[in-house]
């Protein structure tokens, strides 16, 4: 068989599962599906849970990989695949499967967009923390498989803490569920935490519930700046030991303030000293503040001089807010050959991480531009090229692996986009403190095929 | 292999005073705080994690059921060594390892008591957050099993929003790490899939947790209703309205007069409901908040509002909360308690229910429990002497958790499913929905030597020889 013929025939036979008008072979549309330039056989479209299983079960019993697939705005993540046969678009699962605003708890589709649930929750003054970029790109699922998080972790913690269940399809096509759609709930294993950053390598996520939480009326942020990232951990641990309770606790690193303000376009023109940008040679120290007027001037006392002169409120403050939660795209909008590093490790070990990543970026003509969630450890750290040029593989492969040796053993250093020449050097995942040998029993018992993103996770 | 040299083997690997054969001994590790028993063949006492691991591989080896147990507080039979074996008991890996309050965080022993560390750590301003009823007694390597939570859950969330890392031992003895004190890691989260899994996967032998920040101000509440409707109305109106109490717990009238009498709390007698609402935070937003609470608590014509003036108050309004059950034993021989969850909305419809089933059944039962998460507690009372009591207590246990997952809610929210609603487990997930659960128990412990017989509905064919499970077993 012409592997024309095979395509052809696989085409026709997801046709024959979601109909004429979701599957498609035609290169001029699957070529705009590609991952790291491999193009998929195929793209299809899903109507239900049950189309998902029936995709699942015809591509398990060929052994065809798998790509499943949101608004394809983290698609850059992970090894270059071996192949594509499917692409499974996740666009048409869309449903409200349960919303009581009320009981704040919504259950959707994994096709919808974090803007359309965010459309959805506004008007009843909720909120779902998950603040990604993108957001009228992103879906639920792909913010599901990937554990993305944006500066509201530090208040209501991230996926893992407020997803409460999940509606799947496995690689063989069993449709199944886990959790609940209550806030609290132990029955059964915690499916949600396997699946929840495992980048399609599990199953296929359909549908998921979450905790909402109420907006806060009111909202303000205080800007603290410091000449030394030393200063400016200081100040973190003084926040952290305060009686303070910030929703956001974010840094935002010189040169990532020039990439904040390039999608920051602040509403009232005389804002200006409190905005972040233009690019500063200054490390800054986001504190956004929910409360009323007494609360507030609580934190100008608790905050200090550093933080009081600078403040921000009303739209200015969300758009900016805005603009840090889009850094990761922004960052490539900016600098089409960058690299964009995930970083997670311990309180304590955030600044030796961030002078590691400034250090990795002087030695291989980068320029560093860091921003995150300096509360709970978790960073997403740019490398801008300096040159005009683009750099070579191997300047991106050092500064990974200067980076990685500096990373405690604990630690997890993931490269979430880079390109693609670079990608070809290095393992973009690194090391893990979770037991391999575990993980690949789990991989096995769930894809013993080995179908779902075959070649693009972590072993 | 002869029981005896089962008994040489563990005294080999943890010492001769370390284990116990003796029949009059293994009684006492036969029944957990629920109502469920099974005798042991053996208690081991291990001292670290490389005897853990060798214990591990004699039950392997041997094919022995092996049992972890913490302190025995669980509710639903987790540490009952239901096919008997070997019951593995963690009072001697009690250390408190490291102390790391730059990170926040705690790396402890699985023996170390929920209640000790808090203490321990509280001179950082610090504690560790889960408070399960038992917190003075339960086990942090329980908390993990179970995934406990406690009254406060509802701000801070259960034991797995507090666990960043773990140490476990696996059936064939084989010591893997998950996770560490980075809050994320790179790879699937074995941490969090860890965590509530009821020692059917693993043995955890250290356990890296989160310390949070203790609140500035604490602000304790009680409002006291004419009518349970109306108590139930006020709470889903609190948390839809953008207020987060810490804690917000409801106690029925027949609970009030029960706890009254035993504690002397203060609770009025005479009411139909009462709210603990607890708000923790900056004083300023402290403040105001409880004023939002009084507001809507008004609104629903609450009957009068009281606010513990100081800490000896709040104490002892909490401690009517934290005995209740123990004072609703007292109006019979023995209670059963349920856990399971409902949307907030529907609380004023379920105790209705609640109600009409203690009527149907001939039982009393008693409500105290978690509102503000819809996690509800009745409290059935019976006597397990007479063999019908226990049939009808069974009965309208499950006719509430039916009615609990028909209003789109589960069956249990922080008891763990152990023996106890194992056979209820269809209830609320479907046949592929337990075996995709069954490829991570298997994936971990596929011989079934760890914790055999828990969580999942017994097969059909060996249905006839386990009838022994749920509630009212031998003791």
């Amino acid at each position: 068989m012409s592997p024309t013929v095979a395509a052809a025939g696989l085409a026709r036979a997801l046709a024959a599962i979601a109909g004429e008008a979701y599957a498609t072979e035609d290169p001029a549309r699957t070529t705009s599906f590609a991952i790291d330039e491999v193009v998929p056989r195929a793209a299809v479209e899903p109507g239900s849970a049950a189309e998902v299983a029936a995709v699942l079960q015809y591509a398990h019993a060929r052994k065809l990989v798998v790509a499943p697939a949101g608004g394809f705005t983290h698609q850059h993540t992970g090894g270059i695949p071996e192949r594509v046969d499917i692409l499974l678009r996740t666009e048409r699962l869309k449903a409200v499967e349960h919303y009581d605003p009320g009981d704040m708890m919504i259950g959707v589709g994994v096709g919808t967009t974090v803007a359309e649930v965010e459309r959805k929750i506004g008007p009843h003054q909720q909120i779902l923390p998950l603040e990604t970029a993108q957001p009228e790109r992103s879906t639920i699922g792909g913010a599901l498989a990937t554990a993305t998080h944006g500066p509201l972790k530090h208040a209501y913690g991230g996926l893992r803490d407020y997803c409460t269940g999940v509606r799947f399809v496995t690689a063989d096509g069993k449709i199944a569920k886990a959790g609940a759609k209550v806030v609290k709930n132990v029955a059964g294993y915690d499916l949600m935490k396997l699946l929840i950053g495992s980048y399609g390598t599990m199953a296929v996520i359909t549908g998921a519930s979450f905790k909402l939480f109420p907006r806060p009326p009111q909202m303000r942020t205080f800007v603290a700046q410091f000449a030394r990232l030393a200063e400016a951990m200081t100040f973190r641990d003084h926040v952290l030991g305060s009686p303070l309770t910030p929703v956001c606790l974010e840094l935002v690193s010189p040169h990532a303030q020039a990439i904040v303000a390039e999608s920051f376009h602040p509403v009232s023109p005389n804002s200006g000293e409190t905005r972040v940008g233009p690019p500063g040679e200054t490390w800054r120290v986001l504190v956004r503040a929910a409360g009323s007027d007494r609360v507030l001037a609580r934190y100008r006392a608790e905050l200090g001089a550093a933080a009081a002169a600078s403040e921000m409120g009303g739209d200015d403050e969300a758009q900016m807010w805005r603009s840090v939660a889009e850094f990761p795209h922004t960052l490539f909008e900016r600098s089409r050959n960058a690299m964009l590093l995930r970083v997670d490790v311990a309180l304590q070990d955030v600044a030796p991480m961030l002078e590691a990543a400034e250090r990795a970026a002087l030695d291989n003509s980068f320029l560093c531009a860091a921003t995150g969630r300096i509360g709970v450890g978790s960073l997403l750290v740019g490398f801008a090229p300096i040159a005009v040029d683009p750099p070579s593989a191997m300047q991106y492969v050092n500064a990974v692996s200067y980076l990685r040796s500096m990373t405690p053993r604990d630690g997890s250093a993931i490269v979430l986009r880079c390109p693609l020449e670079a990608k070809r050097y290095f393992n973009v995942w690194g090391s893990t403190p979770n037991d391999i040998g575990t993980m690949k029993a789990l991989k096995r018992a769930f894809d013993g095929e080995d179908i779902l993103n075959r070649g693009r996770f972590l072993f | 292999m002869p029981r005896s040299r089962i008994s040489e083997e563990l005294r080999e690997i943890a010492g001769a005073e370390a284990v116990l054969d003796g029949a009059e001994d293994l009684m006492l590790y036969e029944y957990d705080a629920g109502l469920s028993t099974g005798t042991p063949q053996w208690v081991v006492f291990p001292e670290t994690t490389k005897q853990v691991s060798r214990i591990a591989q004699l039950a392997s080896r041997m094919n022995v059921p092996l049992v972890p147990r913490g302190a025995g507080t669980g509710l639903s039979g987790g540490s009952i060594p239901r096919a008997g074996g070997i019951v593995l008991v963690f009072s001697r890996m009690t250390k408190i390892l490291e102390i790391d309050a730059a990170n926040r965080r705690a790396v402890v022993q699985p023996g170390v008591v929920n209640a000790d560390l808090s203490a321990v750590v509280a001179r950082h301003g610090l504690f560790f957050a889960p408070d399960p009823a038992s917190q003075k007694a339960s086990t942090i390597g329980g908390n993990v099993a179970e995934n406990s939570g406690g009254p406060h859950t509802l701000a801070h969330g259960v034991t797995v929003n507090h666990i960043t890392g773990l140490e476990v031992v696996l059936p064939d003895g084989g010591v893997v790490q998950m996770g560490g004190k980075a809050a994320d890691s790179c790879g699937y989260d074995l941490t969090g899939l860890f965590v509530g899994t009821e020692g059917t996967v693993g043995i955890v032998t250290a356990i890296t947790v989160k310390l949070t920040k203790v609140a500035e101000a604490v602000e304790t509440l009680l409002a006291i209703f004419h009518t349970i409707d109306d108590a139930a109305n006020a709470v889903a109106s609190i948390t839809a309205g953008g207020i987060t109490p810490v804690a917000l717990e409801m106690l029925d009238g027949k609970t009030l007069r029960c706890v009254e009498e035993a504690t002397h709390a203060g609770y009025p007698m005479d009411s139909g409901a009462v709210l603990l609402i607890e708000l923790e935070g900056l004083r300023e937003a402290v403040t105001e908040q409880a004023e939002a609470v009084r507001a809507v608590c008004e609104r629903h014509n609450a009957r009068e509002m009281r606010r513990a003036a100081n800490e000896q108050e709040r104490q002892l309004l909490w401690k009517g909360r934290k005995t209740a059950f123990a004072a609703l034993g007292r109006l019979a021989p023995a209670y059963y308690t349920q856990d399971g969850v409902v949307p907030r909305s529907h609380i004023a419809k379920v105790l209705r229910y609640i109600e009409t089933v203690a009527q149907k059944c001939n039982l009393q039962i008693g409500n105290i429990f978690h509102a503000g998460d819809g996690n509800m507690h009745p409290c059935i009372l019976f006597d397990m002497r007479d063999p019908d009591q226990v049939k009808r207590t069974h009965e309208a246990g499950r006719m509430i958790l039916t009615y609990c997952v028909d209003c789109g809610g589960t069956i249990t929210g922080e008891h763990g499913v152990g023996m106890e609603k194992n056979e209820l487990m269809p209830l609320l997930f479907s046949e592929d929905d337990l075996e995709v659960m069954k490829w991570v128990h298997d994936a971990f412990n596929p011989k079934s030597v760890l914790n055999p017989q828990k969580l999942f509905p017994t097969p059909r064919s060996c249905r006839e020889t386990n009838v022994a499970g749920g509630i009212g077993g031998s003791r």
